[in-house]
């Protein structure tokens, strides 16, 4: 009897140490980009956290909107004071889950084309997404690459009328997460 | 066999729950990343208060051009259309280094001047995890009058040079400034200047103190005010305090400063020691200042 309960309780062990695989970055990438013939918006923010659950593909990122820089002084500005506002709206939060993670096999080098759903959070304002990405495993280390657009209207990133033709209403976010192992 | 069971099955909730959620993540987060201290920007829409400098500074490889103008006096009538006739103008070009170095220089049609002029922050505002109350600058800045005739100096083209000295004016500022919320920012600048050559009867140093702020009413549109307090203006002379009050208005790539005061001149020994007008009795002048900010040297996203 003894032999069971030991056997079963290394079983649970077990389970746990598979569910609580997790991966962690501090310092992942979103791009920011927008052309119009006026204007060329171009920034990165190389800050971005992100914690990835390998036990069932749930994905948390967030950021810091100041963190993101512009080689221009004065697109940096405008960027904080007239439109994203962090002083209200301090943080951009995705949280959401890789809706086929089964399909990453983590031991596995190779690129896997996953889709991505969630809550996406800018500006204070909460939108649902679901958009493809991949996942790339090499040398045991996972990256995960998406990139997609956002509408500044949905968002309530409002623009005035005289700038509507120098900025798009689709921004287009390019991110880039090379996670390590958190425990 | 029952006790038993229930052994296991306690274990088997206790090791078996964290499947973990959204949320739970989200707080693992948190937890991991550190948080950084808030450095403050944008406590002035540009490097000028009005006539004064701000605290802000040019950041590295940028390049603020800008055209100031002052135009006539307002009680010059109808005439020359309230002074619009009579615009002085003044064009200046300042680099910034690196994030806390600014140069600049300067060319004015007033007493035809130029000058040279250096701004570093030896203290930023900072909010968050560290506080730092205030924002603390030094600010100096050189002047030359090359206007001829002027004080019955020689021609500076003739000159030697030790005639030429006594054209020469030094500032030096401090700036602290705090911005107070994305709104409302105010700014005192205790000011030196040293010229080398003053009228008869006034002595070379001149102490003010100056107040400044600005109250951003609207997105992109600040109301400005700027007034200097001098020991240079005493019962018996003509000086007047300068005083000026405008809005800063923000385009897309420029910030237009329209505002009205009765300094005519736009350089620091000029505006505090030269200023002769009264707002009391029509002494004002419409100024508009325009500044355009450049990026020189585009590198791909240096931090």
């Amino acid at each position: 009897m003894k032999n069971i309960i030991i056997i079963a309780v290394f079983f649970c062990g077990f389970i746990t140490q598979i569910e609580a695989q997790k991966y962690i970055t501090k310092n992942g990438k979103i791009e920011i980009f927008s052309e119009t013939p006026l204007f060329v918006i171009d920034g990165v923010n190389k800050k971005v956290a992100s914690i990835l659950n390998a036990a069932n593909g749930n994905v948390v990122a967030s950021t810091l909107i100041r963190s993101f820089r512009f080689e221009e002084a004065l697109v940096e500005e405008h960027f904080n004071e007239n439109y994203l506002e962090p002083h209200k709206y301090p943080k951009a939060i995705f949280k959401g889950k890789i809706i086929d993670f089964d399909k990453v096999n983590l031991k596995k080098d190779g690129t896997y084309n996953i889709k991505i759903a969630g809550k996406l959070t800018i500006h204070g304002q909460t939108r649902d997404i679901e958009e493809p990405g991949k996942i790339i495993i090499k040398n045991g280390k996972i990256s995960a690459i998406t990139q997609f657009n956002v509408s500044l209207k949905e968002y309530k990133v409002k623009i005035e009328k005289n700038y509507k033709k120098a900025i798009k209403d689709n921004i287009l976010l390019k991110i880039h997460f090379d996670y390590k192992f958190y425990k | 066999m029952k006790k038993l069971l229930l052994i296991f099955l306690s274990f088997y909730f206790l090791y078996s729950t964290p499947i973990f959620a959204q949320d739970d993540l989200l707080d693992i987060l948190d937890s991991e990343v550190v948080e950084e201290p808030e450095i403050v920007t944008a406590t002035f829409k540009s490097t000028r208060i009005i006539n004064g400098h701000s605290i802000e500074r040019m950041v590295k490889r940028q390049l603020d051009f800008r055209i100031n103008h002052r135009f006539g006096q307002l009680n010059e009538g109808g005439y020359s259309i309230f002074g619009l006739d009579n615009a002085l103008i003044n064009f200046s070009f300042d680099y910034g280094i690196n994030d806390w170095l600014m140069i600049g220089i300067r060319r004015g049609t007033n007493k035809k001047v130029y000058d040279a002029c250096l701004k570093f922050s030896l203290l930023r505002q900072i909010r968050g995890v560290k506080v730092m109350p205030i924002a603390l600058s030094y600010y100096t800045d050189w002047s030359l009058k090359t206007l001829r005739g002027l004080y019955d100096l020689p021609d500076m083209h003739n000159a030697k040079w030790k005639e030429i000295t006594p054209r020469f004016a030094y500032t030096h500022q401090l700036l602290i400034a705090r911005k107070f919320n994305e709104k409302f920012s105010l700014q005192i600048s205790p000011t030196y200047v040293h010229r080398n050559l003053a009228n008869k009867g006034e002595k070379n140093d001149i102490f003010a103190f100056g107040f400044g702020g600005r109250y951003k009413f609207i997105r992109r549109v600040a109301l400005t005010w700027e007034v200097f307090y001098t020991n240079h203006v005493t019962k018996d002379n003509a000086y007047q305090y300068p005083l000026a009050l405008g809005f800063d208005i923000e385009t897309g790539g420029h910030v237009f400063q329209l505002f009205f005061t009765n300094s005519r001149a736009m350089v620091e020994d000029g505006f505090i020691g030269e200023t002769t007008s009264n707002w009391l009795d029509g002494g004002i002048f419409f100024g508009f200042n325009m500044s355009r900010v450049f990026a020189v040297g585009i590198g791909k996203h240096k931090e």
